[in-house]
């Protein structure tokens, strides 16, 4: 990708002398828009090119904006516009569009339109993306990004995972295998489309973009213990690698639909299809992790391991939305959706053939008999209806009602599935597909009081069922078979005076989970048994409800205010809160939020301005948990925890951001702008546990208490622009951009060389500060 | 790379000729008679005879927009929108009928939302993308078209994916400070428009989803997600907002919480998601004396049970492989 970023870099300096050639033709025939009115009703195209430096290597920097490399970029952009529709003079609707943007970075755009408007349109589009993830991972794998086939060196040798410190202690020639990969995935995404309108009232419209997918995602992964390894050991269990997980897949998205509007009525017929390909359906790696010591050498020290990656699966959607007037004040709109997503893509092997001489070989994953199928065949419907009613025949009363249908059901059969666990361990598995419907009804009322004053009232009950169909052994396999929500909202708007307006609102919301009968061991169980351990409460000690399906009581509240001080002077403050209260006796207790932010924009003169802003966020949830084994005897999930072995935890979430922009024109004769843009953000995220029933838990050797070292991200970010027309259709562009990224995640500890857990391999990772300086150079033309 | 080195040049040759294009039919017309189109901006001077290219804003770049293309015999004058206007008419300083804005200008204050939006909505109510606009939360609160779009210039902001988010952070603050935060999509990058997932004009799905569903919407992009998986995560196949933020987290990738304590949300029991963890998770460099634990550090349990959007292998039911 380097090489194509430096031919990218030589050809668009070329290119830009080019065009700049191109251009200097061309500025005299461009001469008609000095005309004043015309400047303003004929289209304004321009292009744009120059030369960017950015002084730093960083892939964060560079995530999105394609400046991940230090060193030059070319600039390149165009906006062209044509087509008699803008000549006042010619009886045609025809205007056509080029466009483009970003030409010299992996963040690149190109599009192309032409269409009479009213009668139909075409357009083409192109759009990049290399989402750059990290520039420090390190692996011993040879493999190249996208691949899927991650070997380590012959001469790597085997690591004893019986005796610390395993990963922790890699030997000179072990380390010297590691080298640096760059961990990027690019989106590559085209389309087409076009709209047709046979008459004013039918018309049909088609799009189609195809998405490419490339590169890789670190993962994580497991190793498979169980295996004979010459040499007297076998393969270490749960051995972790990070994988750089291929992202080679492409998606095709149609959308097709006809639209008829009447006087009355009209409607929507249309067609969604979604086909995802993967090119892979399995990753495969080794691991030389043994369990004790072993004289292993050579290529026969390892063991192969195979997981799936994501499968090719289809989706194909029938939609039909429409709307009635009734009369000018009374309207019924609704849809309606069917959707089919199968996915029935080969399993990954499961028999995974050792290297020679390893035993048993191949490996076989699956127990005697127990691969049902060789591929799931897995189908799942979806359904959805809405229908409302407005209704405004009452001066100064809007009412409206309506109702939604949405449902998921999975159709894909139930099988039981006898494997080995990665332990090496005999599993029964039953793979329980789910399903879900919910209901909602709606009703509101937004009555004006008086003019400039407006009191909005909603209910909104919710009703949710969740299943599993024919699944073998008939268990309830799913959290909360069912849940009631009633919410209630009320919002007042209020005009004070012409230049106040202030609105508030509070919100309250109460959902009844149904978790009596919660029993299953949800997800993967062959034999349940209400009374066993592991079968009940999906394995959670009794008493614990995952909060996503708690009884919940919610309350939210939020006021704001605009206020235009003066035409030159707008202030706004707004704020609101939220607070959750978890109705379960283990679990998430309760969560809240805030935040407040205020803003300021004063326009000091037509040509000049500043707007600041400061926003405020914080966020907390309180989870209590039953404990491990407190020394006095091992819990069991079918036992009620004693409040002396509740351990809790409190995480707190903050954030500070402040921005402030200033715009000034009209210098030098009109032939300067200025702008001024800095921001400032402010990150943290921290976790505190208390353990009362513990005291040793917060010795060093333990640390199992206390508060977590905060996640912390500070961004600054300065960015001054100078533009300067130099002719009458010709602008310099000077642009300096400051950013600096401080960042300290604790994440990154256990990812370096000798300090790993005794399983994993080190991988390098670094915490991805930088300071950046960019300069750019652009000339903008019009004509 | 070179097939798009040719297509910038010949796009740029393009540009050299469109210029002598435009110029050449312009300089024809001059000498013709004047279309029938011409005839319908007749209409247009009662108002741009005074309004003219004079004025503080650009009144006569919507020209240059879809409601200035005269030969679409859609294209409304003056005063479809801003009313016949008969007392400004007779009277420079009494208003319009429909002043458009949010803002006052001068001793006019601009017309209610919904005499506003009345508007427009004579020709836009009927098509797929604003049936649910009414009792929508947007009409609700009496946001105005024109709260968000520019319809005398050329460049509409919230049209434009680089400058639409700017469009909707004028209200939705909250979303302006997380779309910067270090895990975030593409969004201040012009990579991701707002309505890349929403419908600002009102929609049948949760929070004006495009879709009718959080994970209809999500799969729009993320389609490997879909599935159907062999063994499902009960909470990924009802609402990816269980454990993801789609506007911005300090925690990558847009999670809600870091692993063990986000998984420890909704399991305690199973292997070690009942143990409670604080400094150990910050490993040697954070003062633990004994060897860190896989189970907390890092990735923590995705460590191993790294399939947790679901996993199609037949030996994957603890989402390892």
């Amino acid at each position: 990708m380097k090489t194509h970023n430096e031919e990218m870099k030589v050809s668009l300096l070329a290119l830009a002398v080019r065009c700049a050639l191109m251009a200097t033709i061309a500025l005299p025939l461009s001469a008609y828009a000095a005309d004043d009115a015309d400047a303003l009703t004929k289209p304004s195209s321009s292009v744009d090119f120059g030369v960017l430096y950015s002084s730093q290597d960083s892939a964060r920097f560079g995530q999105y904006n394609g400046l991940n490399k230090k060193g030059f970029y070319g600039l390149g952009g165009f906006d062209v516009r044509g087509g008699d529709g803008y000549d006042r003079d010619k009886n045609s609707a025809l205007r056509w569009k080029l466009n483009g943007s970003d030409l010299g970075t992996t963040s690149r755009n190109m599009g192309a339109s032409i269409g009479e408007q009213g009668k139909w349109k075409f357009g083409i589009g192109y759009d990049e993306l290399r989402h750059n993830i990290t520039d420090t991972f390190q692996t011993p794998y040879r493999e190249d990004t996208g691949g899927n086939n991650f070997t380590l060196p012959a001469n790597f040798g085997g690591t004893n995972g019986g005796v610390i410190p395993a990963s922790r202690g890699l030997t000179p020639t072990q380390l010297s295998a590691f080298h640096t990969e760059k961990e990027y995935s690019t989106r590559r995404n085209g389309s087409v489309g076009a709209t047709f309108s046979f008459t004013d009232s039918l018309s049909a419209q088609i799009d189609y973009n195809h998405l490419e997918q490339s590169g890789a995602k670190l993962i994580g992964t497991g190793s498979q213990a169980g295996i004979n390894l010459l040499g007297g050991s076998t393969g270490r269990a749960e051995a972790v690698a990070m994988i750089m997980n291929p992202t080679s897949s492409s998606t095709d998205n149609i959308n097709a639909a006809l639209n008829w509007v009447g006087d009355k009525a009209h409607l929507t017929a249309g067609y969604y299809g979604s086909l995802f390909h993967d090119d892979y359906n399995s990753l495969n790696w080794q691991t030389q992790q043994t369990t004790a010591a072993s004289n292993c050498v050579g290529i026969n020290c390892y063991v192969n391991n195979s997981m799936s990656t994501a499968p090719s699966n289809s989706f194909h959607q029938a939609n039909l939305s429409g709307g009635y007037d009734f009369s000018s004040t009374t309207k019924l709109v609704g849809g309606f959706s069917y959707g089919y997503n199968k996915q029935n893509d080969n399993y990954a092997p499961t028999l995974i053939p050792q290297i020679s001489r390893n035993t048993p070989n191949p490996y076989n994953m699956m127990q005697a008999n127990g691969l049902p199928t060789t591929s799931l065949n897995g189908v799942v419907e979806t359904t959805h209806g809405d229908i409302k009613l407005t209704n405004k025949s009452i001066k100064d009363l809007n009412l409206s009602a309506g109702f939604k249908f949405d449902e998921r059901d999975n159709r894909t059969d139930s099988n039981t599935y006898k494997y080995m666990q990665i332990a090496n361990v005999a599993y029964t598995g039953v793979n329980t597909p789910y399903s879900n419907r919910k209901l909602q009804y709606e009703a509101a009322a937004d009555y004006r009081l008086a003019k400039g004053q407006n009191l909005n009232l909603t209910y909104l009950h919710e009703s949710l069922k969740r299943w599993c169909s024919s699944v073998v052994g008939g268990a309830e396999c799913v959290s909360s078979p069912a849940s009631e929500e009633d919410k209630i909202s009320l919002t007042y708007r209020l005009k004070l005076i012409e230049s106040v307006n202030f609105n508030a609102g509070y919100t309250y919301a109460d959902r009844r989970a149904d978790t009596t009968n919660f029993l299953a061991n949800a997800g993967n169980y062959a034999v349940v048994t209400p009374v066993s351990g592991s079968a009940f409460n999906a394995g959670n000690y009794q008493g614990f409800v995952a909060y996503p399906y708690a009884s919940r009581s919610q309350n939210v509240g939020k006021a704001g205010v605009n206020w235009q001080v003066t035409q030159k002077l707008d202030l706004a403050l707004n704020g609101r809160y939220s607070y959750d209260d978890y109705d379960a006796q283990l679990g998430v207790q309760n969560g809240q939020s805030a935040a407040v932010n205020v803003d300021a924009t004063y326009n000091y003169t037509d040509d000049g301005s500043v707007s600041a802003y400061w926003s405020w966020q914080n966020g907390q949830r309180n989870l209590t948990s039953g404990a491990v084994n407190n020394g006095v005897a091992a819990f069991t999930p079918s036992q009620i925890i004693a409040p002396k072995n509740i351990w809790s935890n409190k995480l707190d979430d903050n954030s500070q951001a402040f921005g402030l922009l200033a715009k000034q024109g009209g210098l030098l004769g009109g032939k300067l702008e200025l702008i001024g843009d800095l921001s400032y953000s402010l990150d943290t995220t921290t976790y505190a546990t208390d353990v009362p029933y513990l005291t040793t838990c917060a010795t060093p050797a333990s640390l199992t208490c206390g508060v977590v070292s905060p996640i912390k991200n500070e961004l600054i970010s300065l960015k001054l622009t100078g533009n300067y027309k130099i002719v009458e259709n010709g602008k310099l562009s000077l642009s300096y951009m400051y950013q600096k990224l401080n960042s300290n995640d604790y994440f990154y500890n256990s990812q370096q060389f000798g300090y790993t857990p005794n399983r994993v391999m080190p991988n390098g990772l670094q915490d991805q500060d930088y300071t950046v300086n960019v300069v750019a150079l652009s000339y903008n033309h019009k004509f | 790379m070179k097939l798009l080195v040719r297509i910038i040049i010949m796009l740029c040759g393009l540009m050299v000729t469109s210029a002598y294009a435009e110029n050449a039919p312009q300089t024809e017309a001059k000498n013709t008679a004047k279309p029938a189109t011409a005839a319908t901006l007749d209409r247009d001077s009662t108002c741009t005879t005074c309004h003219d290219e004079n004025e503080s804003k650009p009144i006569l770049s919507i020209y240059q927009t879809a409601h200035g293309n005269k030969a679409d015999s859609r294209t409304p004058s003056c005063q479809s929108c801003h009313g016949d206007s008969a007392k400004h008419l007779s009277n420079k300083s009494a208003a319009p009928d429909v002043i458009f804005g949010t803002k006052s200008v001068g001793s006019h204050a601009p017309s209610e939302a919904k005499d506003q939006n009345k508007a427009c909505l004579t020709c836009h109510d009927k098509d797929a993308k604003r049936t649910h606009w009414e009792a929508s939360v947007h009409q609700t609160a009496d946001v105005a078209c024109t709260s968000c779009h520019e319809t005398h210039t050329a460049h509409d902001k919230v049209r434009d994916k680089k400058t639409q988010p700017d469009v909707c952070f004028a209200c939705h603050k909250d979303q302006r400070t997380q779309i910067n935060k270090f895990s975030h999509h593409p969004i201040g990058e012009g990579k991701v428009a707002c309505s890349d997932c929403h419908n600002p004009h009102g929609s049948a799905g949760p929070k004006l989803l495009n879709k009718n569903t959080v994970t209809e919407t999500c799969y729009t992009c993320h389609a490997d997600k879909r599935g159907p998986f062999l063994w499902e995560h009960q909470p990924v196949t009802e609402d990816c907002t269980n454990c993801h933020t789609p506007h911005g987290s300090n925690i990558t990738p847009l999670l809600k919480s870091r692993a063990p304590f986000m998984c420890q949300e909704c399991h305690d029991g199973p292997h070690q998601s009942k143990a409670p963890a604080a400094g150990n998770v910050e490993g040697t460099q954070g003062g633990l004396t004994s060897v860190p634990n896989e189970s907390f550090a890092g990735r923590a349990c995705m460590n191993c049970h790294s399939m947790v959007h679901g996993s199609n292998h037949p030996a994957g039911a603890l989402l390892q492989r």
